[in-house]
């Protein structure tokens, strides 16, 4: 007989010994009910497993479409909502001079890249000029801000992350109405720090904290985080830690808020500072 | 000298199926030595034709005792398909590259009795699983495949020297 070849030689008797089994299965299957019965209780349970599995794949390879149409979804429906808010505010007589439309735009984008290492972290997202990106535009969750687009492309966003030192959120205490600026506290993706909190302002740890809506960018009452400890700063402001509502680290999905209005707010600053030229 | 070994070997497997026919002393035991006669076969004969020499000892046994057709077979086909594995574990390559055969004296009475241990192991926990179908609590499959192991072992530590045709020469 001729010696054996390793790996052809294995392949061909594992192939020999699944058909002879076989054979053997199926004459113990067709020649006794007992055996009959076990097979097929056998058979059908390694199926169900095997299909089982097969499918939970197939929808884990699905579930980033899923997600993205859920994304979008979810958008679509804030909108409705939004909408419906400001109908409800505009058939209130009391609010009717001052609201027509939140004034802001919204975009919903996934992250393509982020980094979350460096003390000057930043994002970039997957909408672009195309899109209807503009520059300066806020990226918000519903938990929180996640940053600022500072450039457009023509399909993609790059945007500085919370995540870096440099970018502050003006941010408001629920109870006491006390506005400072939120930034990053450098170490933790989930922590922030609310700085220069006049002393006279009263809060209570676990006060919520939300977007003041004093800056362009944001608008209004975004919650961000509830309010920890605190520390005073040169005997004159206090500092406090803020437990983030989102974990940066765990980020997809955001939606980039543009303000439609932000040129005229640009073109009242601008003319108010030339007339205080001219009085000079 | 092949036709001494396939001599003995058809002698055995006549006589598994009178014992297997006429000797019922328990349904926790039963006794087998056809693992060990496929264990015994020439080691120049390879994997794939030990295979379907099994197959067919294994068929010829379930056409001539009372049993479900197809049950020796498809305990004893796995034992042929591990032969080489079992024997190169235990033994090491020797006895392929000589193509020497399974003997208690050359490789000792406990190495061989260990080999045994292994093939019938694997013959009965098939050949019990199969024939209970699931009918039989654990203790009973646990009962009879501790039982029959011993009674097997025993038998075909006694009869492996009649198989190893180099012994006899």
């Amino acid at each position: 007989m001729p010696k054996e070849r390793p790996l052809a030689s294995r392949i061909l008797n594992l192939a020999v010994f699944i058909l002879l089994e076989t054979a053997a299965l199926l004459m113990l299957s067709n020649n006794n009910a007992l055996q009959r019965l076990w097979i097929a209780r056998l058979s059908h349970g390694f199926m169900a497993k095997t299909w089982g599995t097969s499918q939970a794949i197939g929808n884990y390879f699905h579930l980033k479409r899923q997600n993205d149409e859920l994304a979008l979804e979810n958008e679509r429906l804030k909108s409705v909502l939004r909408d419906y808010e400001l109908a409800a505010k505009e058939n209130d007589p009391s609010l009717k001079p001052v609201l027509r439309g939140d004034g802001f735009k919204y975009i919903p984008a996934t992250i393509i890249k982020s980094g979350t290492s460096s003390q000057h972290n930043y994002l970039i997202l997957d909408k672009g000029r195309d899109d209807g990106v503009v520059e300066n535009s806020g990226i918000i969750t519903s938990k929180g801000v996640i940053g600022i687009v500072d450039a457009v492309s023509k399909h993609y966003s790059f945007a500085i992350s919370f995540l870096n030192k440099e970018l502050n959120i003006s941010a408001r205490i629920d109870t006491s109405g006390a506005v400072g600026p939120l930034a990053w506290d450098g170490i933790r993706t989930d922590e922030g720090v609310l700085r220069e909190i006049p002393l006279q302002f009263k809060y209570n740890p676990g006060d919520t904290i939300y977007t003041s809506g004093y800056s362009a960018i944001f608008p209004p009452d975004i919650p961000l985080g509830v309010a920890g400890e605190a520390k005073v700063i040169n005997g004159a402001t206090n500092e406090i830690r803020v437990k983030l509502f989102q974990d940066h680290s765990a980020l997809k999905y955001v939606t980039i808020i543009e303000n439609t209005r932000i040129r005229e707010i640009e073109e009242i600053e601008n003319s108010d500072n030339q007339n205080k030229g001219e009085k000079r | 000298m092949r036709n001494t070994f396939t001599l003995t070997y058809i002698l055995m497997m006549v006589a598994q199926m009178l014992f297997t026919n006429y000797f019922h002393f328990t349904p926790l035991c039963m006794v087998t030595i056809l693992p060990v006669m496929v264990l015994c076969i020439p080691t120049r004969i390879n994997t794939l034709w030990a295979m379907v020499i099994a197959f067919a000892t294994g068929l010829a046994v379930d056409l001539f005792v009372d049993g479900a057709l197809g049950l020796n077979a498809l305990s004893l086909v796995p034992v042929a398909f591990l032969r080489k594995s079992v024997i190169e574990m235990i033994f090491g390559s020797e006895p392929f590259e000589h193509q020497e055969n399974i003997s208690t004296r050359k490789y000792g009475f406990a190495r061989v009795t260990f080999a045994i241990l292994i093939v019938t192991t694997l013959f009965l926990a098939i050949y019990i699983t199969a024939d209970c179908a699931g009918t039989r609590p654990l203790w009973f499959m646990a009962s009879k495949l501790g039982i029959s192991l011993i009674a097997s072992c025993l038998v075909s530590a006694l009869l492996v020297n009649m198989l190893s045709y180099d012994d006899r020469r």
